[in-house]
């Protein structure tokens, strides 16, 4: 029964969970150990649902993709301007998934043209069914092995009554340096907060055929996603925590650094799910992502953009996909390509791209013309708005602090 | 929410009292059409009509043209960053 109820929802909190999200939370884990990050975690995912519940009520009542949705009732002009910071952010998104997934297969002595060709043969595997259902249930089922962190944090031996107490009062307070931990912050919520996943479950709903009726269940699919992706997104925290205690600097770590440097203190079997883990996540993030620049993509230049749909007929939706995941794929390959770059950024541009966004999905799901009966009520009204106040709050705090360094320096 | 979803409900007509031509079902309602097709169906029948473009308020034009100055000067501001962070002054 569960199996036939989740989907969008699930999917799209799952593959949030990415590489770049999980180096975040295995960042914060390592530089901070237990404390105000584990309940601050849980409360982004909350974010996440309020902005990923809308979604679901748009795709049910109105049957069409974010992007068109903008396109109709915003026009030319404003669509592709929300179309640029999607697909930017995307494909940025898209490389960090690359890097992961060489990342990941590296620590088992895979060489990275092999882990990137495996990975691209994943994506392109998932798409060949042409049907959604199907594609939704391979990918859900790649996306269970998010929970490898679980364990992964379990051979980690977290001081779990310390991490109860941070749950219940945020507490110990993040020390030391300000941008330090501000660029955690903005990082934390970039990896659960972003322009992809509203474009990508809309898209899903709509393409999953779900109706005004479906809402619930949709509302009950997102809210698991929430509970399962921070489970496994505190997993990853608690399993980087040794770091902090034995004083290993992990500012400049990737991915695969994290597992090998774990290895001391949660052994090899931890330190090979953790890497077996981040190669998950950079796959079903991979595959997600790339279908959600497609519907975009497809919906805007009203091309089909269905998974329903054969290859023949809807060979520019399909092109895209591919081709976003290949070039994403071959920018991992380039010997000396400042990667770190985007690595360092895709987080925090997710973070300042979604106050447009969120303006764009409140002013839509407010729409009477649009949503009819469904629009949104005062409590989700509210919920919304403290949501995009919060996102332009962290932004602001983030342009200070760049424009004067040493504000938050000590 | 739990009543909107009630109500859409309650107002759905089963499929036998529809294939026994029970009721008033009003077809040119064209949520009820949508609730009652196939996800295939529902695709080809979206395609068939769109929403119109909607009026933007002085204020609204205002709030998208701040969000836009917005997202600009803020990736500007995380390049800044990354090159200080790549570039860190000695």
């Amino acid at each position: 029964m569960l199996w036939l109820l989740v989907g969008p929802g699930v999917l799209v909190f799952l593959a949030e969970n990415d590489a770049p999200s999980m180096l975040s939370y295995s960042a914060t884990g390592a530089r901070f150990g237990i404390g105000f990050f584990i309940p601050f975690v849980l409360f982004t995912f909350l974010m996440g649902f309020v902005v990923q519940e809308m979604t679901v009520r748009l795709g049910a009542v109105t049957h069409r993709g974010h992007a068109e949705l903008i396109f109709d009732r915003f026009g030319r002009f404003w669509g592709f301007f929300s179309m640029s910071d999607l697909l930017l952010g995307n494909f940025l998104t898209l490389v960090t998934e690359f890097i992961g997934i060489r990342a990941g297969l590296g620590f088992f002595g895979i060489r990275p043209g092999i882990a990137v060709g495996v990975g691209l043969a994943i994506v392109f595997a998932a798409i060949t069914t042409g049907r959604y259902w199907t594609w939704e249930r391979i990918t859900l089922g790649l996306a269970v092995f998010n929970g490898l962190f679980i364990p992964a944090a379990i051979l980690a031996h977290p001081d779990w009554s310390a991490a109860g107490h941070a749950m219940l009062t945020w507490m110990p307070l993040p020390k030391g340096n300000g941008a330090e931990i501000l660029l955690l912050i903005l990082a934390d919520i970039g990896a659960t907060v972003t322009p992809w996943m509203i474009f990508f479950q809309q898209s899903a709903v709509v393409d999953k055929g779900m109706q005004p009726r479906d809402i619930r269940a949709g509302r009950f699919d997102t809210l698991l996603g929430v509970l399962l992706a921070s489970t496994c997104g505190i997993a990853a925290l608690l399993a980087t925590v040794p770091l902090f205690h034995h004083g290993i600097d992990a500012t400049q770590f990737q991915a695969a650094e994290f597992a090998e440097a774990l290895r001391p203190w949660i052994g090899h079997a931890g330190a090979a799910l953790f890497a077996l883990g981040i190669f998950e996540a950079g796959i079903v993030a991979a595959i997600t992502i790339s279908t959600s620049s497609a519907y975009a993509f497809g919906e805007v230049m009203g091309t089909g953009h269905s998974l329903n749909r054969p290859l023949r007929e809807a060979w520019p939706f399909y092109s895209t996909l591919l081709g976003s995941a290949c070039a994403a794929a071959g920018l991992v390959l380039i010997p000396r390509a400042p990667l770190e770059f985007v690595v360092l950024t895709v987080n925090v541009i997710a973070v300042l791209a979604m106050p447009p966004a969120l303006a764009f999905l409140m002013l839509l799901v407010n729409d009477r013309d649009v949503m009819g009966e469904y629009v949104n009520n005062a409590w989700e009204n509210a919920a919304g708005i403290t949501v995009t106040l919060l996102l332009i709050c962290v932004g602001v705090v983030f342009a200070v602090a760049t424009a004067f360094p040493n504000l938050l320096s000590h | 929410m739990k009543r909107k979803d009630a109500d859409f409900d309650a107002g759905r007509p089963s499929p036998e009292s529809l294939a026994a031509g029970e009721g008033n079902v009003n077809l040119e309602d064209p949520r009820l059409v949508m609730s009652l097709l196939e996800a295939d169906q529902v695709v080809a029948a979206k395609r068939q009509s769109r929403f119109g473009r909607r009026k933007l308020s002085v204020g609204m034009r205002v709030m998208l043209w701040g969000l836009r100055a917005y997202v600009v000067v803020m990736l500007v501001l995380v390049v800044v960053s990354v090159i200080r962070a790549i570039h860190p002054a000695p």
